[in-house]
């Protein structure tokens, strides 16, 4: 049973695609693990889809301008492009080449992950003991995103954030002074939050931060460029 | 042709669909989850359905015009609020539109409505547009974000929908070297040699994988449809 789940602000951006990458690969591989979620997405593209496209209303402010363009460009679809384009074939996403790309193998553990993250597994893993972080190229400067796996009985030491953090747990389970998550909770937490996670199992996470992070106590503060390696 | 009055006979049409506020709370007991359509009398959506139909089955043109001229318009005005640099709009309908015409056998009346569906097709691509102008970068990872909503042909050989949806599902849950055989032997269609060749394994490693998983799919089902 997941408990934590994107609110319905981040949601209807979501579906409007007006989310940067980093949080539209949270919220889609949430959507895979989370039925409900899935569910209220799929009602709300209907409903943008209807305003864009079924209202009764007049297209606001298309000039002149706009309609030669579209004429023109309907006329040299008609005449040529379409004769030279090929039929696309059925989507390829679950096809043997791509299979084995989509998991990822760490400390002898291996985990499949939801589609989303298909195209975005490119580097390898790097960390410190119980800790391994594998980054992924999402070409935003402002935050950072990457898998996290902790081993069975590891810790990440306490620390607060100095923008957002988010953690999508994708396998495993973890705890933090707050509660004890499961695989699909969706945990967003604000510069406010100092937690310390723990995992007695092992866990896999998809993680966010959006600057970077401030480790508080004793001496882990000697761990500080560590800790912004960890994430 | 003409693409004025085309487009004035549709939105004719859609007056009489107005947007009523039961509307989506009664579209929240849609029973069979996934499935993005309304079961409401709604005659521009049954217009645009039939329109696609005659692209999927037909290649026809004329049919293509007329979703050209009630979409190109409204994608232009979304894609004039999303990318703020010039020309991007049109090149969004062009886009749009092309997919429009190469993926229409691919559009699945059962699944989504064709507004729904041009709908993600456009979003998926201006997704990719955004990150070109905003990031500089060539990537196209919107339809990987978005499920599709389309037909794959695993599916649309198969009479019993429900059972093979869930049987597929239980194909993703295999572990994943046996996975990979199963969806190479009956999905793609491979002999076992091939598939042999293919990952590059003895032909015996194809043969034990494939029993494991089969034995393990056959007893998902009994446990879920005794």
């Amino acid at each position: 049973m997941i408990n934590y789940h994107p609110d319905q602000h981040l949601l209807s951006l979501h579906a409007k695609g007006d989310l940067p990458l980093s949080m539209s690969i949270a919220i889609s591989a949430h959507a895979e693990l989370c039925p409900h979620c899935q569910q209220q997405l799929d009602q709300m593209t209907i409903a943008l889809s209807e305003q864009q496209f079924e209202s009764a209303v007049k297209t606001q402010s298309v000039d002149t301008n706009d309609n030669h363009q579209l004429d023109a460009l309907l006329e040299q679809l008609l005449n040529s492009t379409l004769d030279t384009l090929e039929i696309e074939q059925a989507s390829t996403i679950d096809t043997i080449d791509t299979i084995e790309d989509n998991s990822v193998s760490i400390k002898g553990q291996h985990y499949p992950l939801p589609k989303v993250f298909r195209k975005q597994i490119n580097a390898s893993w790097q960390g410190i003991g119980k800790v391994s972080r594998l980054r992924l190229d999402t070409g935003e400067p402002q935050a950072r995103a990457s898998l996290l796996h902790i081993a069975a009985n590891g810790e990440i030491p306490e620390h607060t954030h100095k923008g957002a953090e988010l953690t999508l747990l994708l396998a495993g389970e973890f705890s933090d002074c707050y509660n004890t998550y499961k695989p699909g909770d969706f945990m967003l937490l604000d510069k406010e939050h100092q937690h310390s996670p723990k995992t007695l199992e092992g866990c896999l996470c998809y993680t966010i931060v959006d600057a970077p992070l401030y480790f508080t106590k004793g001496f882990s503060k000697l761990l500080n460029p560590i800790g912004d390696l960890l994430y | 042709m003409d693409a004025g009055e085309i487009m004035e006979n549709v939105q004719s049409q859609s007056t009489q669909s107005r947007y009523d506020k039961g509307h989506l709370a009664k579209r929240s007991l849609i029973k069979l989850s996934g499935a993005m359509k309304s079961n409401e009398p709604n005659p521009m959506a049954d217009e645009l359905a039939s329109l696609m139909t005659q692209v999927a089955n037909d290649r026809c043109k004329t049919s293509f015009a007329k979703l050209f001229s009630h979409f190109g318009p409204k994608i232009n005005s979304f894609g004039v609020q999303r990318l703020s640099q010039q020309g991007l709009a049109m090149d969004l309908v062009q886009e749009t539109m092309t997919r429009v015409w190469t993926k229409a056998h691919l559009y699945n009346a059962e699944k989504a409505a064709v507004s729904t569906w041009v709908f993600t097709i456009m979003r998926n691509q201006c997704f990719d547009m955004l990150r070109k102008v905003q990031h500089n970068r060539e990537d196209s990872f919107g339809d990987d974000i978005w499920p599709l909503f389309e037909s794959d042909e695993a599916e649309s050989n198969d009479n019993d929908f429900l059972l093979s949806a869930s049987l597929l599902q239980h194909v993703e849950e295999l572990p994943p070297l046996q996975r990979q055989v199963v969806q190479g032997i009956y999905m793609q269609e491979l002999t076992q040699q091939e598939l042999a060749d293919k990952l590059n394994i003895p032909i015996g490693t194809v043969k034990s994988r494939l029993r494991l998983g089969l034995e393990k799919l056959k007893s998902f089902m009994e446990k879920h449809y005794d």
